[in-house]
């Protein structure tokens, strides 16, 4: 539904998307992340049409956005820091996309105001950030859009504001197949809510791929030895990582789960476990893998 | 219906198929009986839909529940015949446990004892498979 081809976008001599390639299939919910400055903003803004590429193609159900009003009717955008008309409340605003969008739903805005218990006719710039951010979910929700940007979405709402607003997304993706672009840090937050994810790096993607998938390829194992074996325990898997103390090893190991168990057993490990790994733990070695690693600064 | 720990290191779809096993095991849903529709569970329990879905076929594909095209999943009649890899794996846990149970210095003639109280569920002689 959403897609880059070989997408770049330089401003002056700083290249902060490179040749990027990007799937976002119907009715799924696609977390895109990266490190800071990674491009994870501009890919997003190319891809809903507010910026122009400088080469390749972004497109949406194989049309191209920019400068396209009618595409740009089916998709909504919010950005990390929602955007206002100055000194309009929020029946204003309601009022603007309204005559916008052609879709919108007045029903469910009244349903959705009435639910946040956000005051229609006090003014947006006069709201707290989390307030400001309810607005500009419940005026996209309204509009009923086919595909979904979202930048760092949560951020400012308290949990049970993000529970709230999570739901209401995923309503919308199982019950009309909304598509959701969303970019976000809190990798701990995606994990149950996306389906696919993709992670960029220095304006590059690394990968992408759909999160079970990512989450059987790399696994964390634990492994004690009465007697130490010797080097070509390691050697004979794709370690990405591993620690040793004492006699315990705990190793990241990229590949298949079968091939590993079989491997680890032939050499008769007296524990032997194998834990998943949470989505934040994967983020951390792949990028330790790309030289983005935790070290600690003592100041 | 039941709660998934966002928390745990086990993924979403195993977790949800881990309770809808229960569930069926323990018989609190019975044979034949409708599973919530993936949409409602995904609403309910603020999940993506796409994991329920998976979690669904996974529980097809094992034989816990089988879906109708149009009318959604119901609970499969009791099974003669059960998945061999989930067999496997369910015969290392045990050993695992058992396997720690004696060491602690539980007699074995105790965990028999154990094994004999529990009741094996009614099965109809009637299979259609």
């Amino acid at each position: 539904m959403i897609k880059a081809d070989q997408v770049s976008k330089r401003f002056g001599r700083f290249e902060a998307v490179k040749s990027v390639q990007v799937h976002v299939k119907k009715g799924s919910i696609y977390g895109l992340l990266g490190s800071n400055g990674a491009g994870k903003t501009t890919l997003l803004k190319i891809l809903s049409g507010i910026i122009e590429a400088d080469h390749g193609k972004p497109t949406i159900e194989g049309e191209q956005i920019f400068e396209r009003p009618d595409i740009k009717k089916r998709i909504l955008f919010i950005p990390d820091q929602p955007y206002f008309f100055h000194q309009t409340s929020l029946l204003q605003m309601a009022s603007f996309y309204k005559a916008v969008y052609e879709r919108w739903n007045e029903e469910r805005f009244r349903q959705l105001y009435e639910h946040f218990a956000l005051d229609p006719k006090a003014k947006l710039s006069r709201m707290s950030k989390g307030m400001q951010r309810q607005a500009a979910f419940i005026l996209t929700l309204s509009a009923m859009p086919d595909a979904l940007i979202l930048d760092e979405p949560f951020d400012g709402l308290d949990p049970v504001m993000r529970q709230q607003v999570k739901n209401l997304l995923i309503q919308d993706v199982s019950s009309r197949k909304m598509t959701v672009l969303v970019s976000s840090h809190n990798l701990r937050e995606m994990e149950d809510f996306c389906d696919a994810v993709g992670v960029m790096h220095k304006g590059s993607l690394l990968y992408e791929k759909d999160l079970e998938e990512l989450k059987t390829d790399v696994s964390k194992l634990q492994v004690a030895f009465k007697k130490m074996p010797n080097e070509s325990f390691l050697k004979g898997m794709n370690v990405m990582h591993y620690e040793k103390r004492g006699r315990v090893l705990t190793c990241i190991v990229r590949g298949n789960e079968g091939d590993i168990d079989r491997h680890v057993r032939s050499y008769e490990p007296a524990i032997y476990d194998v834990l998943p790994l949470t989505l934040e733990e994967i983020f951390t070695y792949e990028m330790g893998s790309v030289g983005y690693e935790i070290r600690n600064l003592i100041v | 219906m039941f709660t998934i720990d966002t928390r745990s290191r086990t993924p979403i779809y195993e977790q949800l198929m881990e309770k809808l096993k229960e569930l069926i095991i323990r018989e609190v849903m019975k044979e034949d009986e409708q599973l919530p529709s993936v949409r409602v569970l995904a609403q309910q329990l603020t999940i993506n839909p796409n994991t329920i879905q998976k979690a669904y076929r996974e529980l097809e594909h094992q034989g816990y529940i089988y879906s109708i095209p149009g009318k959604g999943s119901f609970v499969s009649p009791v099974k003669n015949e059960i998945n061999k890899e989930r067999m496997e794996m369910l015969r290392k846990e045990l050993e695992r446990i058992v396997g720690e149970i004696l060491y602690l210095g539980v007699p074995k003639d105790e965990v028999i004892k154990l094994i004999e109280t529990m009741e094996e569920p009614e099965r109809r002689e009637d299979k259609n498979d």
